[in-house]
């Protein structure tokens, strides 16, 4: 959990919500990414700061008003290995 | 060699064939759209014999251009027509930039396009065909060419390709002098080009403004269904020969057209509930 997470820079990065899915338009690859949330929320509380899954669970609990269920911070790092594997997330 | 040039919507083909005689054809079919005489194309598309000696013996037409593809398999000279369409079509997918390219049918209406795309067998080109002879404007069979600048819908009034039951669906709402050969068994079926009405090739610099996307599809009972945004949204990359290739151009074309163009899944089971539908959908337009 103190491995430390930076997203893509955001003006590389188009976000453009559409229903119930947000489309994320990658400028460097030319590649549309489709997410579900809580991926766009992840993004946007991540800004251009490295952070760990913990700190953004933090985030995401001010921002969002979240319940915390205790597990917020797996799923943001469940997500965050995934965002890794897309190229919009790096390990710093 | 011999050859040809065509201007279809906002493209200007060369056609260079091995044979006079498809280039006859294509000259007597296209006859009445606008001549370029300057000897500038947008692209060349190429009739050529698979061999040299396929000219003569069993003659066979292989579809090459300034874009190809290598596994594209000859086709009888009595198909030629064919093989100009198809590599006509070929450049477009391939090698067309200027707009965002869906492949879809479009028609025209006080201004509105009406586009429909799907899979082949949906009944997108007969259905716009058929309203092309009821007071709507053909704008295309094939491809609709969507402006990222405007938003607008440009025209690619292009033969109309009917095959197999839609022939004989056509040939009773249009005169037999707009149709071309019938090609019996090509690897598509049995193919017949109709000419588009005139209105349509007279009219094919102008652009008019998408109002409602339909993905038809035929043989279910009539339906008219929503579909969410993300649904069309992933069905219009896939109808896209070009998003990729457009890059942030095409992303802002297509996220643009989505949010702001109405959009049904229409089943049907004949011409005239299609047509019912669209007049319904038509009417509640703004």
């Amino acid at each position: 959990m103190s491995q430390l997470y930076r997203a893509a820079a955001s003006e590389g990065l188009i976000q453009h919500p559409l229903d119930s899915m947000t489309l994320v338009y990658q400028k460097s690859s030319g590649i549309t990414h489709i997410v579900a949330d809580p991926v766009p929320a992840i993004l946007t509380v991540m800004g251009e700061q490295a952070l760990t899954a913990v700190d953004i669970a933090g985030r995401l609990s001010d921002r969002y008003d979240l319940e915390d269920s205790g597990d917020t911070a797996e799923i943001v790092l469940a997500r965050l290995v995934e965002l890794c594997s897309l190229g919009l997330v790096d390990k710093v | 060699m011999h050859q040809l040039y065509l201007t279809v919507g906002p493209t200007r083909y060369r056609l260079v064939s091995a044979w006079q005689r498809p280039l006859d054809q294509l000259a007597a079919l296209y006859q009445n759209y606008p001549v370029s005489q300057d000897g500038y194309a947008d692209f060349t598309v190429r009739l050529e014999p698979e061999k040299p000696w396929r000219r003569y013996i069993r003659p066979s037409v292989h579809i090459s251009g300034d874009f190809w593809l290598p596994d594209a398999a000859p086709l009888p000279l009595d198909q030629s027509l064919l093989a100009a369409e198809m590599g006509m079509n070929l450049q477009m997918a391939l090698g067309w930039r200027r707009h965002l390219l869906l492949h879809a049918s479009s028609v025209e209406k006080d201004g509105k396009v009406l586009l429909m795309t799907g899979l082949s067998g949906s009944g997108k080109s007969t259905l716009s065909a058929m309203l092309a002879e009821k007071g709507w404007r053909f704008m295309g069979d094939e491809f609709a060419l969507l402006d990222p600048d405007t938003g607008m819908v440009h025209s690619f009034p292009r033969l109309i390709s009917l095959k197999n039951e839609a022939i004989a669906a056509m040939r009773a709402i249009v005169p037999e002098n707009r149709f071309g050969p019938l090609m019996k068994g090509t690897p598509k079926g049995d193919i017949r080009h109709v000419i588009p009405p005139q209105n349509a090739v007279n009219r094919m610099a102008d652009t008019a403004k998408p109002a409602l996307l339909l993905f038809p599809r035929f043989g279910h009972d009539p339906a008219l269904r929503d579909m969410g945004k993300s649904e069309i949204f992933v069905r219009l990359t896939q109808a896209s020969t070009n998003y990729v290739a457009l890059g942030e151009t095409g992303f802002r074309a297509l996220t643009h057209f989505v949010d702001t163009v109405p959009t049904k899944a229409m089943d049907y089971q004949s011409g005239d509930q299609a047509e019912d539908l669209i007049d319904s959908l038509w009417s509640e337009l703004p």
